[in-house]
C-alpha cells in the first residue's frame, strides 16, 4: 500500500510540475498549447537515454532534458508565436501530430512504439535515490522561480501581453521574444518532468506523450485555475486521485472504472465551468467587469 | 528653430483599393500640440499606426529626431521615445491599475530587469499621482469606471517616459471635469517640451488644447494652420458635418 501511495505521490508530482509549467505559458502569457506532453516526451527520451547510455545522473538527466525540449520548443515555436489565440492552439495541435509520428518512427532514439526499456533507477554518486524526492524538489525550485517572475518585470511584461499584445507593443515590450522566453522555460519545465517519469517508470514509449496527456495536463491547470501558483498543482492532485479513488470504490466493477471515470470527469468540468469559471482557487472575478 | 522631434513625409497606404492615406506630410514639433481632425474615415488613425509600424506604408517616410522608422516594429518605435494611445484604450485588463502603470516602465523583457528599480517605482507612482489614481493602484483594470480608466491610459503613457506622444480619442466620453484634468496632463506636458498630437472629435477639446490643427479628409491634408484658421473656414466645416454639397457642385 505505502509503494501505491509513493508511486501516485511521484506522478503527482511529476504532473504537477507538468501542470505548473504550462500554467506558466496558459496563465500568465496567454499562450494556450495543446502540445505539452510533447516537451514531456521529449524530455523523457533525453533522460531515458541519458540515463542508459552515459549514467543513471538524475541532475545530469534532467539538465540535458530541460536543455532539449527548452531549445527544441525555441525552434518550433518562433513561427508558431506570429499567430494568436485559437490560431496557435491550431499550430500546437499540428505539432502534436507531427511529433508523435516522429516519436514512433526515429526508432534509434525513441525505441519507435515498443519504446525505451530497462532505464536504470537513478543514482547520486552512487547511492539510488528515490525520485520522489527529486520530483517534489524541482516542483518546489520551480513553483519558487514562477512566483518570482509571475510577481516581478517579466511576469507583468507577460500578463500585459496575454491581456493587450498590441498596448504591450506599443510600450516597447518586444513580444516574440517575451513569448518564446516563457514557452522556453515553460518546455524546459516539461523537459524536467519527462526526464524525472522516464526514471520513474524505467520504460517510456509514445503511449504517454499522446494528445490526450496535453488535453489531461490543460485540463489540471483549467480545474485548478489558470494564472494562480498553486491551482494547477491542486487539479494534478485531483485529476490523478480520481482514478485511484474510484478503483477503492466496491461497487463500481474494474471493468467500468474507466467509463465512470470518464463521466465525472465530464460532470465535474461542466459543474466547474458553470459555478467556478476560473478554476477552484481561480479569482472568481477574473474576467468579470463589476459595472 | 529645432528640428520637429517627429516628422513624416508622404506617407501613403491602401486597402484593397482604398486608399487610407494619400502623401501626408506632417511634423510634430516639440512643445505643441498638433490636432488630427477630420471625418469618420479620414486616415487619422491610419497615419498613427503608420508612424509607429503597426501598418507599414506603401509610400513615404516618418523619421524620429531624424531617424527612419519605416519598417520598424512597434516595440523599436516606442523605445525611441514614442507613446501612444488607442480608442478603445486596450489596458492590461487583469492586471492591478499599479502593474499597468508600472508595465510602462519596464522595456526589458528578459527574466530581470536592469536599470533602477527605484526610478522606476517612483515614476509609476508620479503618474498614478497625476492622474488621480493612487487610491485605486490595487484595483484591477477591469474595474475601474469609464473615465478612470482613460486616465490609467494617460498614466501609462506619463509612467512611458517618452517625449512624443500619439493620442486616439483620449478625451471622448468624458465629462467636464475629467476634461479639465485631461486639458492640464497635455498642458504640463507641451510645458514640458513633449511633441503631442492628439486626434479628437471634441472640438472643445481641439480648440482649448491645439496650437496647430491639420485637417484630413479622405487621406489628405486638406488643410493645416492656426485652430481659428481652421475652424472658421466653411469649406472644412462643412467636410467634417458630412456636408458635400459643395464637392458636387464643383
Amino acid at each position: 500500500m505505502i509503494a501505491y501511495f509513493a508511486n501516485l505521490a511521484t506522478l503527482v508530482a511529476i504532473f504537477g510540475i507538468l501542470a505548473v509549467t504550462l500554467n506558466f505559458m496558459v496563465g500568465y502569457a496567454g499562450i494556450f498549447s495543446v502540445a505539452h506532453a510533447v516537451f514531456f516526451g521529449l524530455g523523457a527520451y533525453a533522460g531515458a537515454q541519458i540515463a542508459l547510455t552515459v549514467a543513471p545522473d538524475p541532475l545530469l538527466a534532467c539538465g540535458v532534458a530541460a536543455l532539449i525540449a527548452g531549445v527544441l520548443s525555441l525552434c518550433l515555436a518562433l513561427p508558431a508565436l506570429r499567430v494568436r489565440g485559437e490560431y496557435f492552439v491550431a499550430a500546437s495541435l499540428g505539432l502534436q501530430m507531427v511529433a508523435l509520428t516522429l516519436f514512433s518512427e526515429v526508432k534509434s532514439l525513441t525505441g519507435g512504439i515498443g519504446g525505451l526499456t530497462n532505464i536504470p533507477r537513478p543514482r547520486v554518486f552512487g547511492v539510488e535515490v528515490g525520485v520522489l524526492p527529486l520530483a517534489l524538489i524541482a516542483l518546489g525550485l520551480l513553483l519558487w522561480a514562477i512566483h518570482a517572475m509571475a510577481n516581478g518585470s517579466f511576469g507583468r511584461t507577460l500578463k500585459a501581453i496575454r491581456d493587450a499584445e498590441s498596448a504591450a507593443e506599443a510600450l516597447g515590450k518586444p513580444v516574440a521574444v517575451a513569448k518564446a522566453l516563457a514557452v522556453a522555460f515553460a518546455c524546459a519545465g516539461a523537459g524536467v518532468a519527462g526526464a524525472l517519469f522516464a526514471l520513474h517508470m524505467s520504460f517510456v514509449n509514445v503511449e504517454s506523450f499522446t494528445l490526450d496527456q496535453s488535453v489531461l495536463v490543460m485540463a489540471m491547470v483549467i480545474v485548478g485555475g489558470t494564472g494562480t501558483l498553486f491551482g494547477p498543482l491542486v487539479g494534478a492532485v485531483l485529476l490523478l486521485s480520481l482514478p485511484s479513488a474510484l478503483s477503492f470504490l466496491t461497487f463500481i466493477p474494474p471493468t467500468e472504472v474507466g467509463s465512470v471515470q470518464q463521466i465525472i470527469y465530464g460532470l465535474a468540468m461542466t459543474l466547474l465551468m458553470v459555478f467556478r469559471p476560473a478554476g477552484l482557487l481561480g479569482d472568481q472575478n477574473k474576467g468579470k467587469s463589476h459595472q | 528653430m529645432s528640428e520637429a522631434p517627429l516628422r513624416c513625409e508622404g506617407l501613403a497606404r491602401s486597402f484593397g483599393g482604398v486608399k487610407a492615406v494619400q502623401g501626408v506630410s506632417l511634423a510634430l514639433p516639440a512643445g505643441a500640440v498638433t490636432a488630427l481632425v477630420g471625418p469618420n474615415g479620414a486616415g487619422k488613425t491610419t497615419v498613427f499606426n503608420l508612424i509607429t509600424g503597426n501598418l507599414r506604408a506603401d509610400e513615404g517616410s516618418a523619421f524620429i529626431r531624424g531617424r527612419s522608422v519605416i519598417g520598424l516594429k512597434p516595440w523599436q518605435v516606442a523605445r525611441l521615445g514614442v507613446a501612444r494611445s488607442f480608442q478603445d484604450l486596450r489596458l492590461f485588463t487583469q492586471m492591478s491599475v499599479r502593474d499597468n502603470v508600472l508595465a510602462a516602465t519596464e522595456r526589458g523583457c528578459w527574466f530581470w530587469q536592469g536599470g533602477d528599480s527605484r526610478a522606476r517605482h517612483a515614476a509609476a507612482e508620479a503618474a498614478l499621482d497625476a492622474t488621480g489614481l493612487t487610491a485605486l493602484a490595487g484595483e484591477r483594470a477591469v474595474d475601474l469606471a469609464y473615465a478612470e480608466r482613460k486616465f490609467l491610459s494617460m498614466a501609462r503613457i506619463l509612467a512611458a517616459g517618452a517625449d512624443i506622444w500619439l493620442l486616439d480619442e483620449p478625451a471622448s466620453g468624458l465629462d467636464l471635469s475629467s476634461r479639465l484634468r485631461f486639458g492640464q496632463l497635455l498642458k504640463d506636458a507641451r510645458a514640458r517640451g513633449v511633441a503631442i498630437c492628439l486626434i479628437e472629435h471634441n472640438l472643445d477639446v481641439v480648440v482649448d488644447l491645439a496650437d496647430r490643427i491639420a485637417f484630413l479628409d479622405r487621406g489628405l491634408v486638406l488643410a493645416e494652420g492656426a485652430p481659428k484658421d481652421i475652424m472658421n473656414d466653411p469649406k472644412l466645416a462643412a467636410i467634417y458635418f458630412g456636408d458635400r454639397s459643395h464637392e458636387a457642385a464643383a
